[in-house]
């Protein structure tokens, strides 16, 4: 086995290659920058958008760094003056398609397609074309909203509908400048295989898929609003959240506008999230939510009580069905919601504390 | 996507499975997820990407191709919608020798006229060209040359004699290759790459299961030669193809074919039939496949998805088909034409096909349609001149003003161009190309900026809509020179967006597409005041 490592030129700089790099993977180690929009690191390569064209010497095309291995030798142009036109009119290009003053998708995110071609210095008098892009009018589904408009067609969303979450309820539809993002049939998502986790919102670079919540909502862009880091406790798993909020509204309490993942490759979750941790949040603000225990007074009326007090009638009443009906008249139920040491002390408490085997975990059936 | 990604019939892929459910109609998809266990929406996704399933109510589609606008196709559209007829316009139907061609469902009919479409009453059924349903070939010549001269020779009778496969059998594989370069063979569907670099480079791969494809998916506006091929020389296709198999150790041959040549395709598979009832090729195994209407399905990459049950949309290269072809294999892939070369030149001998050509090797077909006498096939020495075509097809109509060499994708060229050798290397020398030699010929009554936008209109519906240069680029042309609507964009940034279509598009439609308007707006500025 040679132990030699493999390198290559990038920009005139020397660098080593790991096993497996594509030219984009070699360029970001070393903190150069080449642009993508149809890129995601959980998804295969397809090289679509063309944003990210390089020169390799030797090669009469200019490549996709996204999709092309880095080999042994290559010398590679992330910067040159043909390098430099294209990004120039292909931005320009895409700005035709799409408005260049749409700097947020209808729901707040920041549209990464008009951000990169204003950086770029993009033509933005090419003129305008009418979209060909149609969504569907039925999906009246209450979570995901698709704005043909803002789509560039990159198919992040259904690749990574199929790719990362295996349900393939959204597809590329049609041909030519029509090309769009479509269910079978263009049915409501509800219809349709979707589990509404919301990962094409996550992974779609310019706003086009989006929480419909928001959209509605017409709230701040996500720029405007406050970020907070939480953690979901709809399960054990531990996803990370960021919670967006708007911290003026409802008087001054601050209200959520939507909840995204941190970035791919940053915590567990990798930039994924479920149905619930991505949308229901609305039990945070909700009117009827408990905010204190309640005990039942004499009269079968509930009173707000201390956690003391109200874990001391729990206490109490089910010692008192124990002592009456025997231990095995007792069964406890944990909620997903805990975490595997919540639960290891719920079967203790069961167990140990009332005698019974009878415990359960809601998640289980 | 998740599609069927091992070798199995194609006739069981989904566009397949789409067409015999009579198109994408309402609950198909569904219905065929549930039969399949593939998702519906990858389904629905294929169906919506080529036009023949798409659409399945409009079962008359009248050509818009220029030799059939030449010939009144737009007044053919419109005598067919106020007849009642389900009628929509389609990208050229590669009849352009026989205009205007209207299809009805699968079967193309030349030379439609007003009156067949009143006929008809209405009803699709009874839609014919002047009465009839006979099977029909387009004009081929020169009728004056001697059989020495002609490498296909589209006139003489089938040879199903094997002589030519069993003569390659007997010289081996390495011998064979050393032929075919000294031939000089050009891969004749547009690229004019040399034939034995394949060959060899299949036969030269590790792995071990190769496939054979037939690229018959004659889409190119202006051409119609591999039509006349398979209608009068399957012969020659089919050995070509065993020879091809046999010589880079394929057994499985897959024959794919524009979803618009039923006549043609009907043609093939009874041949194929009646070979292997003979045992001709002993070993190799011919499977049909037809297109279900997508342009783009011609390039060689979009054609394996399409193969493999997929939206037609190109590869990114390299890896080449050589290499990682159909469902992952090795794959020679070779136009009509040129594997129908081959048992000449077995038989005859690499020098031989090589001195038959004029600038560059053999003899070729050229397709010539639009404003000539005798539109029709012409196998001429490769390289000779527009005028020795127009001569050998009776000679212009009217006064030459600009002509198409090989296709839309070849852009237009000026009349002063008419004595340059219509070849492979000096075409492309003038930023133009042989291509599929489907030559289109318009005089000075046509305006330029018309025949440009028709062609950009087609790459725009075309377009596979994968990569933004091609999908936006075709589109902002076509809006671009459209009278009407040009005043919202103007010809000013034309050259910049031609220039981001040829350098960022991933296959060569997108690379391409801009020339018709580019070489328009170039040799006949005029037209464009």
């Amino acid at each position: 086995m040679s132990a030699m490592k493999q390198t290559l030129v990038l920009d005139g700089r020397k660098i080593e290659l790991q096993q497996g790099d594509t030219i984009l993977d070699a360029a970001s180690r070393t903190n150069t920058s080449i642009p993508t929009l149809c890129h995601d690191p959980r998804l295969k390569p397809v090289g679509a958008c063309r944003t990210c064209l390089i020169e390799v010497e030797g090669s009469r095309r200019l490549l996709p760094a996204c999709a092309t291995p880095a080999t042994e030798g290559m010398v590679i142009h992330t910067k040159n003056e043909r390098v430099d036109r294209h990004r120039r009119t292909l931005l320009g290009l895409y700005l035709t398609d799409h408005n260049p003053d749409r700097h947020y998708g209808l729901g707040g995110a920041p549209n990464q397609l008009v951000a990169m071609a204003h950086e770029v210095g993009a033509p933005t008098d090419w003129g305008q074309l009418p979209s060909k892009r149609k969504a569907s009018s039925e999906d009246d589904n209450p979570y995901i909203l698709f704005d043909p408009e803002q789509c560039i067609a990159c198919a992040r969303c259904t690749r990574y509908c199929d790719e990362v979450e295996s349900v393939s309820a959204i597809t590329l539809a049609g041909r030519g400048s029509e090309t769009t993002i479509s269910t079978n049939d263009g049915l409501s998502l509800l219809d349709t295989t979707c589990e509404m986790c919301g990962g094409c919102i996550d992974t779609c670079p310019t706003g086009a898929m989006t929480e419909r919540k928001a959209a509605e909502m017409q709230a701040p862009p996500e720029r405007d609003l406050k970020q907070v880091r939480s953690t979901c406790n709809f399960c054990g798993v531990g996803c990370q959240l960021d919670l967006h909020v708007d911290e003026a509204a409802n008087d001054g309490r601050g209200r959520i506008i939507k909840v995204t993942s941190p970035p791919v490759g940053t915590t567990t979750n990798d930039g994924n999230l479920c149905v619930k941790g991505r949308f229901a949040y609305d039990f945070v603000d909700h009117n009827e939510r408990l905010t204190t225990p309640l005990v039942r007074d004499k009269a079968g009326v509930l009173q707000p009580a201390t956690w003391e007090e109200a874990l001391a009638a729990t206490s109490l009443g089910l010692a008192g069905v124990s002592e009456r009906h025997g231990k095995n008249s007792l069964a406890f139920v944990s909620s997903s919601r805990c975490t595997v040491e919540e639960n290891y002390l719920v079967q203790k408490l069961a167990r140990q504390g009332y005698g019974t085997n009878n415990v359960h975990q809601c998640a289980a059936t | 996507m998740c599609s069927v990604s091992t070798p199995t019939d194609p006739h069981s892929t989904i566009p397949d499975r789409l067409a015999s459910a009579g198109g994408l109609k309402k609950g198909v998809a569904r219905g065929l997820s549930r039969d399949t266990g593939l998702h519906e929406a990858d389904i629905y996704g294929v169906g919506s990407f080529y036009h023949l399933l798409a659409r399945p109510e409009k079962r008359v589609r009248v050509c818009g191709g220029l030799s059939c606008q030449l010939a009144g196709s737009r007044e053919i559209l419109s005598a067919c919608q106020a007849a009642g007829l389900p009628t929509e316009e389609i990208s050229c139907l590669a009849a352009c020798d026989r205009p205007p061609a209207v299809l009805r469902d699968r079967r193309t009919l030349p030379m439609v006229t007003i009156q067949d479409a009143e006929r008809s009453g209405g009803k699709v059924e009874d839609l014919c060209s002047n009465g009839s349903e006979s099977v029909w070939c387009g004009t081929i010549g020169p009728q004056d040359a001697a059989a020495e001269t002609l490498c296909l020779n589209l006139s003489a009778e089938p040879d199903w004699s094997g002589s030519a496969f069993k003569a390659a059998g007997t010289m081996g594989s390495s011998a064979l290759f050393d032929l075919i370069e000294e031939s000089g063979l050009q891969g004749r569907g547009g690229a004019g790459f040399p034939a034995h670099i394949k060959w060899r480079a299949v036969a030269d791969q590790a792995e071990q299961e190769r496939y054979i494809v037939l690229n018959a998916d004659e889409g190119e506006p202006g051409t119609f030669k591999d039509r006349e091929i398979l209608l009068r020389r399957p012969d020659l296709v089919l050995e070509g193809l065993a020879i091809a198999a046999a010589a880079t150790g394929s057994s499985e041959v897959y024959l794919y074919l524009r979803g618009e040549f039923e006549v043609p395709g009907g043609v093939l598979a009874e041949a194929i039939q009646a070979t292997t009832k003979a045992g001709r090729f002993p070993g190799i195994t011919f499977h049909m496949h037809a297109g279900q209407g997508a342009y783009i399905c011609g390039e060689e990459t979009a054609m394996l998805e399409a193969l493999e049950g997929k939206r037609g949309m190109p590869r990114l290269k390299p890896p080449f088909p050589v290499e990682v072809g159909l469902w992952g294999k090795p794959t020679l892939i070779h136009n009509v034409e040129t594997i129908a070369c081959i048992p000449g030149i077995v038989l005859q001998g690499g020098t031989w096909f090589k001195d038959l050509g004029r600038t560059e090797a053999g003899s070729k077909l050229y397709c010539i349609s639009g404003h000539v006498q005798n539109p029709g096939t012409y196998e001429l020495p490769l390289g000779v001149s527009l005028d020795e075509l127009v001569a050998a097809a009776g000679g212009y109509v009217g006064t030459l003003k600009a002509f198409s060499p090989g296709g839309a994708s070849s852009g237009f060229l000026p009349a002063s161009e008419r004595g340059r050798a219509l070849d492979f290397k000096g075409l492309g020398a003038i930023g133009s190309m042989l291509g599929s030699a489907g030559v289109v010929v318009l005089n000075d009554t046509i305006n330029m900026r018309w025949a440009a936008e028709e062609q950009l209109r087609f790459f725009e519906e075309e377009s596979c809509g994968q990569c933004a240069p091609c999908r936006i680029g075709t589109h902002y042309l076509h809006a671009a020179v459209k009278r009407g609507e040009e005043k919202s964009l103007g010809l000013t940034h034309v050259a910049d967006v031609a220039w981001q279509m040829n350098e960022g598009s991933i296959c060569g439609l997108g690379q391409a597409a801009a020339l018709p308007l580019t070489s328009a707006l170039k040799y006949f500025p005029e037209d464009f005041a």
